[in-house]
């Protein structure tokens, strides 16, 4: 075929291309939603479609992880989306750059149905619509004595089987936390002292991860038998390491809240609203249980022992968690980053 | 009336190029003039720190590695795969590609299983008897040049595929009929008439690997951090765009300087190479 | 008659070879598992991670998306890349030595920072819609491998022979196309797979100019292992592999068989 003809060909396809690349009009009202992006089907089955039916609009994402779509909400100066789930760390540093617009309560009947941690977690700027912890994930067959405490990681038998969330993940900052307490000191006054624990802690770290599945890849090719990891990362693990278990530790797991904020120059935000409380519904919030999407945020979600054994539910559990400050954390955080590199980058 | 034609074809390319980069990352790297501790106090901060120089050296360690050996084997496979008849040239070409084409997360799971404590490496050579212990490959420099030359060989190969098939076969043979060793031949027609494709794969290459970080975050992490991954880092977590287009500003006097060696290397070589 | 190509450089070949194409067994095998999680060698064999591809909507969708922005990203690079790299090689004399740089300039500038400019400036600066800033994105990052890449198959190209065909009356455009392309075909063709490759596989660039409503198929991967542990970012892998080969088996028929008859 001659290059003439070659060149014309691509040049159909292109414009081609171009055409049907072109965004769709919406018609009526839409709302534009910035979200992770993952469990699609079921959201969509579960969440998008029924509040699609009720509210009469249309509804587009943006996905991505917090710091792309945080980020990206910066630059455009709080517009472009009405509406932005984000893990507490990051919807905190969000607030403290004034991207997000205050949150009234009143709009949101269902708020009352929340747990009390999860209603305003950050000083009026939006609630929190599920809830996770961070604890520890240890594989009981290779770790022979049991973990009960944070102290344990330090113990000698998990040298070299240990991974830590990297200092740039949800649960990373809060490793230095967990050394201040191992160390005795309030690692925000005493920075030193607690990276002094974390230096510690050094040998018996294989390697930090970023990401979920690199941690399961970790445990399931048997690099490690230890992790300071989220409690929605233990099924996978299991499935890899069926042996795999939550440790039950006596002083208290880190309680992480994703929250929903509405940016400052959203179109929409009575939209916004609408949603927020539609997911904060006890229907909403007891589907989105049951089918493996959030744990419950509200208090009256009633679920099986086998249903709630992969979430962060029930009161006493819920009362039990420790809670992060995360305005003094994002404060110090840029400093605990440049430490904890130069302690495991040397 | 030559320069009028020559600017004319160039024009749209580098109008596209100065106005959508120059222009842009131009004003990003100048907010880093602008910090008010003073002009140039970002770069100070950066070269005041021993870790951040460290990374810098090591960035720079790897990426000169990986294109040292990768401008190597790319350049021998090539030739051999140029030679090779019609049918197995172009699986053989087309075979270069698919490492390119693995994403990022399964590729290191494959270097998981070739090298980690208990993958297939590790297995053999214990297996065979030569050590006792796994040996602790992962997360190493030299972890990060294999995983990065397993992405830059291709790159090398089918950049020099184009150059060496133009490389005229009756010159090779006139070469050997005037009684060159066929290592002479190599060395003083073949070599020199690669020279442009040499140096366009050892830039590609060299900046590719400098910049490169989903590569080093996977298979280095923390203990071999990257400029890419420092960048990332600044910009992506600490929201910190001063820092990171800092980090970013010096990544590109660095590249820029090493490539006019290289160019200046070229010039030697081959006189007629741009 | 060809000299003959020493045994050693072929055994070398063949080991460099297989360097390449191991870690992409180890692929296609955890893309086959029967499991939840990643695995080698695989326990039990199954498609059912090539049919969950199609079930996840962020996959059909990018897929499309990141398919169309290759095509279009690459046929403009090569558009305006192939006459600046003929003018870099035909004119070097009349042009300056610093032109050839500024075509290089894409891949020296980390392209994180690129992404950020461009929406900085462009998206949010100027208004521009979402896909068209990607595309430029897309372009930009590509545009160093149609120039550099053709530019190199032009150096060894011997111009006296378009020169003789003008002036025995041939119009010049008619004289590139029938004289100077098939000649340098094999620098096209390469460029052409290197630029579609890397804008399949590109992160950095897109991570910020995707926008409501346009992601592109790399970063939906990422957003998926993100939760999902599964061996779909494998079988991901593969498909677009498949695909890949696809494309460039069609574009090395239409340019000609050049491979077989060079």
């Amino acid at each position: 075929m001659k290059l003439g003809s070659f060149l014309s060909i691509l040049g159909s396809v292109g414009v081609a291309a171009l055409l049907s690349a072109a965004p769709a009009r919406a018609e009526g009202k839409t709302l534009t939603i910035s979200w992770w992006g993952f469990n699609g089907e079921k959201l969509t089955q579960f969440q998008v479609d029924p509040f699609k039916q009720k509210c009469g609009c249309e509804i587009v994402f943006e996905t991505g992880n917090n710091a792309d779509r945080l980020n990206k909400v910066k630059i455009r100066d709080g517009a472009g989306v009405d509406l932005i789930y984000l893990t507490d760390a990051y919807s905190q540093l969000g607030i403290d750059d004034g991207l997000f617009q205050k949150f009234d309560a009143s709009k949101v009947p269902n708020l009352a149905g929340s747990y009390d941690l999860g209603k305003d977690p950050q000083g009026g700027y939006g609630p929190a619509y599920t809830i996770g912890r961070v604890g520890i994930i240890y594989d009981p067959t290779k770790i022979k004595t049991p973990i009960t405490s944070w102290n344990d990681i330090w113990r000698d038998d998990v040298k070299g089987q240990l991974s830590l969330p990297g200092i740039t993940t949800t649960a990373g900052p809060m490793m230095v936390l967990i050394a201040g307490a191992h160390a005795g000191v309030d690692p925000y006054a005493d920075e030193d002292g607690a990276f002094k624990a974390v230096e510690e802690l050094k040998p018996s770290v294989v390697k930090s991860y970023n990401t979920g599945s690199e941690l399961v890849n970790l445990f399931s090719t048997g690099e490690i038998s230890v992790a300071v990891a989220q409690d929605f990362t233990l099924a996978q693990i299991q499935a890899a390491v069926p042996t795999a278990v939550w440790a039950d530790i006596s002083d208290g797991a880190y309680a992480t809240l994703n929250t929903v904020n509405i940016p400052k120059g959203a179109a929409n935000p009575d939209l916004a609203y609408e949603w927020i409380n539609f997911l904060l519904s006890p229907e909403i919030q007891q589907v989105s249980a049951e089918n493996g999407i959030d744990a419950p945020i509200a208090k009256d979600v009633k679920l099986t022992p086998d249903q709630a054994k992969q979430w962060t539910y029930g009161a006493d559990m819920i009362a039990s968690l420790r809670q992060v400050d995360y305005t003094k954390l994002n404060a110090a955080k840029q400093g605990w980053i440049d430490r904890w590199n130069e302690v495991f980058g040397q | 009336m030559k320069r009028f034609a020559g600017w004319l074809l160039a024009a749209p390319a580098t109008a596209l190029v100065v106005l959508c980069l120059l222009v842009p990352v131009a004003a990003t790297i100048a907010t880093t003039f602008g910090e008010a501790k003073g002009v140039f106090s970002p770069y100070i901060a950066f070269f005041g720190s021993g870790f951040r120089r460290n990374v810098l050296w090591r960035t720079l360690e790897i990426s000169l590695a990986t294109t040292a050996i990768s401008v190597v084997v790319g350049f021998l496979t090539a030739y051999v795969v140029v030679r090779s008849p019609g049918r197995i040239k172009s699986i053989l070409i087309i075979a270069a590609v698919f490492p390119l084409l693995t994403g990022v997360v399964v590729r290191s799971f494959a270097w998981l299983i070739l090298l980690g404590k208990n993958g297939i490496i590790n297995d053999f050579l214990t297996w065979v008897g030569i050590i006792a212990e796994p040996l602790s490959m992962l997360y190493t420099q030299g972890a990060v040049i294999v995983a990065m030359v397993y992405l830059f060989v291709p790159l090398m190969i089918l950049t020099l595929v184009g150059v060496l098939e133009n490389i005229p076969d009756d010159v090779v043979q006139a070469s050997a009929s005037l009684g060159a060793t066929p290592a002479a031949t190599f060395r003083q027609v073949i070599f020199p008439l690669a020279v442009p494709g040499l140096i366009v794969g050892a830039v590609l290459v060299f900046t590719g690997s400098f910049t490169s970080y989903a590569t080093p975050q996977l298979l280095g992490g923390e203990r071999q951090m990257m400029m890419g991954t420092l960048m990332y880092q600044r910009a992506m977590v600490s929201f910190d765009w001063v820092g990171a287009s800092t980090v970013a500003a010096i990544m590109v006097v660095v590249t820029v300087a090493v490539v006019l060696v290289m160019a200046r290397v070229a010039r030697r070589l081959n006189p007629m190479a741009t | 008659m060809k000299p003959r190509t020493s045994p050693f450089l072929i055994a070398f070949a063949a080991l460099v070879y297989i360097f390449l194409v191991g870690p992409l067994v180890i692929v296609l095998g955890a893309a086959l598992s029967d499991t939840t999680y990643l695995t080698f060698p695989p326990h039990g064999l199954s498609l059912r991670w090539f049919e969950k591809i199609f079930e996840v909507g962020a996959f059909r969708t990018t897929f499309v998306t990141s398919f169309q922005l290759a095509f279009l990203a690459t046929a403009l690079a090569l558009l305006i890349g192939i006459p600046a790299a003929y003018a870099l090689n035909r004119y070097r004399i009349a042009l300056p030595s610093w032109l050839s740089t500024v075509f290089v300039l894409p891949i020296l500038v980390p392209e994180i920072v690129l992404g950020f400019s461009l929406l900085k400036s462009v998206t949010v600066g100027a208004g521009a819609p979402i896909f068209p800033t990607l595309l430029i994105g897309h372009t930009l990052i590509v545009l160093p491998y149609a120039v550099r890449v053709v530019s190199a198959s032009l150096a060894s190209f011997d111009f006296s022979v378009e020169e003789a065909a003008i002036s025995l009356g041939s119009p010049p455009v008619k004289t590139f196309l029938t004289i100077v392309l098939p000649n340098i075909r094999s620098g096209v063709i390469a460029a052409f797979i290197l630029a579609f490759i890397t804008s399949i596989n590109d992160v950095s660039t897109s991570l910020f100019l995707t926008g409501p409503g346009i992601s592109t198929l790399p970063i939906a991967i990422l957003a998926y292992v993100e939760q999902y542990f599964d061996p779909t970012v494998a079988s991901v892998s593969v498909l677009l592999m498949l695909l890949t080969v696809a494309v460039m088996a069609i574009v090395e028929r239409t340019l000609g068989l050049t491979f077989l008859t060079k």
